[in-house]
């Protein structure tokens, strides 16, 4: 039975990875398994300088999902490389590393960084950041803008290349062509979706950024959709994400076209349920019978309706 | 680790729950409450520990939203995960005098700590703050564990009339303390925490504020302090107040 699934010239062990900011820089969740049980890591997105994150509220409940407004907090490169890199390398993880500059320079310069890094087996880009030299417009709502981030980070970028989408765009697939395009070797879809809450004691928004990224089962019917119309557009690999909560959830996304699966906020719930899921889907295949976890990728278009 | 009672009311809004848990607890580590086996309610809710006795942990909850009022009605438990002790507790010292003081529901982690300082030789004295007499819990509870109780409430119908922040300035100037802790509404505990820092009094503060995931990989409940951001959940909840930025909480 084959669970290992390729991202490029990636080979995953299983399709499992848990997803950027969900899942810290492995050491939490390492006490709960063992990180080299699963597909990969995707680190918290990285920056070349710290970053404190957003002040104020970060975190609310909303129906079967959350809002978070983090705001990227994290330990800048130098620290991630010397202090939490060597941890997830000691698991024998995966470790793809998750990549959000501020800018065209700012993605560059990490790519770079992180291309030289013999333990890092591959970079999602997360184009959801906003590029603060130009006017804060995110790099993933832009084509014109994303094609020219793409165009340099690909120059540099010698790992295999991940591009997270944002979902918070009228076609995702133009997008998703868009990466590959400019040789991407993955889409990862969905980032959070924009949303907002209302404080009605205070009457003002709940969270110091006023909007805030949705994600968790609530979002799950959107980011199926969004994998099954990029599976129509693309061939390259996709890493499916957004609600997955058990085996099923991910069956979903897999055969809506996913290659490989990312587990988010469920982490913050269930900090085993990657793990579980990783195995879940061994168990499925030995109960269908099924011996190639490829085959099933993208199985529901083979029914010839497409959406629209 | 599970729920072996249902909730008994002990006061208006606040309910006690008896927990079965094998693991050592510090005063001031929380447990946290996954309810159901779907997703809505979502995310785990913390609560600090009561008491502990042997295997069985106390949780004391106020009624307070979606989960805390699910919770008061429930008598399967079945579907309810618990996971934990969590967080970094209360400092435990030896053979000083310290000054505790909670307010509402905050008081709750104040219990098992003053149980763990009596059998460490301190004394202790104990303000007891809530809004009005029908919100004090388990006064004789806490009486026991305390060499001496002052309870005050909003509206003077138990105890003293004011806040803890008043109580405090009037004790601390009769009686000289080595230590405070704290738990309680964040104005309260700034307001105490004003008063302790300027008097040059050590003080520890345990948060009660919004946790993501309770286990240090969201960074949802990270707080300013003079050393940068930290995370409530694993770095706290308590932490040493001289060191928050308090204008930020
Ligand atoms: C370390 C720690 C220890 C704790 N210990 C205890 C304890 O021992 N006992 C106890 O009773 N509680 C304790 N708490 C608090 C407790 O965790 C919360 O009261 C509980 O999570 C409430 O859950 P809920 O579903 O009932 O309320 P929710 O519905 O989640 O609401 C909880 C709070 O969130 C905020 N909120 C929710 N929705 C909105 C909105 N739409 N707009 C603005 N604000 C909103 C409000 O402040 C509200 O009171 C502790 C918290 C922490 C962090
Ligand atoms: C608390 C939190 C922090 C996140 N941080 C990042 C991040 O740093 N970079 C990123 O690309 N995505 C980030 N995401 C988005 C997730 O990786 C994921 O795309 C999204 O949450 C959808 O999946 P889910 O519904 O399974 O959570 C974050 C999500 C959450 C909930
Ligand atoms: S609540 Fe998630 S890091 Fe503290």
């Amino acid at each position: 039975m084959n669970l290992s699934v390729k991202i490029g010239s990636l080979t995953l062990k299983n399709p499992v990875t848990v997803a950027s900011g969900t899942a810290g820089y492995g050491e939490e969740l390492s006490a709960f398994y063992n990180l080299s049980e699963i597909g990969a890591v995707i680190t918290k997105g990285l920056s070349l300088k710290p970053r404190p994150g957003n002040s104020g509220n970060r975190i609310i409940e909303t129906p079967s999902g959350i809002l978070n407004s983090i705001g990227l907090e994290n330990v800048g490169i130098e620290k991630f490389l010397s202090q939490k890199l060597p941890f997830l390398e000691k698991q024998n993880a995966t470790i793809i590393a998750n990549a959000a500059g501020h800018s065209i320079e700012e993605n560059v310069e990490l790519c770079r960084i992180l291309s030289a890094e013999k333990k890092i087996h591959a970079i999602e880009l997360n184009v959801s950041c906003p590029n603060v030299k130009e006017g804060g417009i995110a790099f993933g709502s832009d084509i014109q803008l994303m094609r020219k981030l793409l165009t340099e980070v690909r120059e540099v970028c010698t790992l295999p290349l991940i591009v997270k989408l944002s979902p918070n765009v009228s076609d995702i697939t133009q997008f998703a062509l868009c990466a590959e395009e400019c040789g991407a070797d993955a889409v990862s879809a969905i980032n959070t979706l924009v949303g907002m809450k209302i404080d009605i004691k205070r009457k003002t928004p709940h969270f110091n950024n006023k909007v805030a990224g949705l994600s968790g089962p609530a979002v799950r019917p959107i980011a199926v959709r969004m994998v099954y119309q990029i599976f129509e557009k693309v061939s390259i690999p996709i890493l499916g994400l957004g609600g997955i909560s058990n085996v099923e959830d991910a069956l979903e996304f897999i055969l809506a076209g996913a290659r490989a699966i990312s587990i988010g906020t469920m982490n913050l719930v269930y900090p085993v349920r990657a793990a579980e899921i990783a195995e879940g889907l061994s168990d499925y295949m030995t109960e269908n019978g099924i011996d190639d976890i490829n085959d099933l990728v993208g199985y529901a278009h083979s029914s010839g309706i497409s959406p629209q | 680790m599970k729920i072996i009672s249902t909730p008994e009311k002990l006061c208006k809004g606040h309910y006690l729950l008896h927990i079965e848990c094998a693991e050592d607890c510090l005063p001031g580590q929380f447990v946290s409450f996954k309810l159901g086996r779907f997703t809505d309610p979502l995310i785990r809710r913390p609560f600090s520990i009561f008491n502990k006795n042997g295997n069985d942990i106390e949780v004391v909850f106020k009624e307070n939203g979606r989960v805390t009022s699910m919770l008061k009605n429930m008598t399967d438990f079945s579907d309810v995960d618990v996971s934990g002790p969590y967080g970094r507790g209360f400092t435990v010292t030896e053979n000083e005098n310290v000054l505790l003081i909670g307010g509402g529901v905050g008081n709750a982690p104040l219990h098992y700590l003053s149980k763990v300082l009596k059998t460490k030789n301190n004394s202790i004295t104990f303000i007891y703050a809530a809004r009005s007499q029908e919100f004090i819990y388990c006064g004789d509870r806490f009486c026991t564990e305390s060499n001496e109780i002052c309870y005050v409430t909003d509206d003077g119908s138990f105890g003293d009339k004011g806040f803890a922040a008043d109580k405090l300035k009037s004790v601390i100037a009769k009686t000289k303390f080595s230590r405070a802790y704290i738990c309680g509404p964040t104005i309260m505990m700034k307001s105490c925490a004003e008063i302790l820092i300027k008097e040059n009094i050590p003080l520890e503060v345990s948060l009660e504020n919004y946790f993501g995931c309770g286990i240090g990989i969201c960074s949802g409940c990270s707080v300013d302090t003079v050393d940068g951001k930290k995370r409530a959940c694993v770095e706290g909840p308590v932490f040493d107040g001289s060191k928050l930025l308090w204008q930020y909480l």
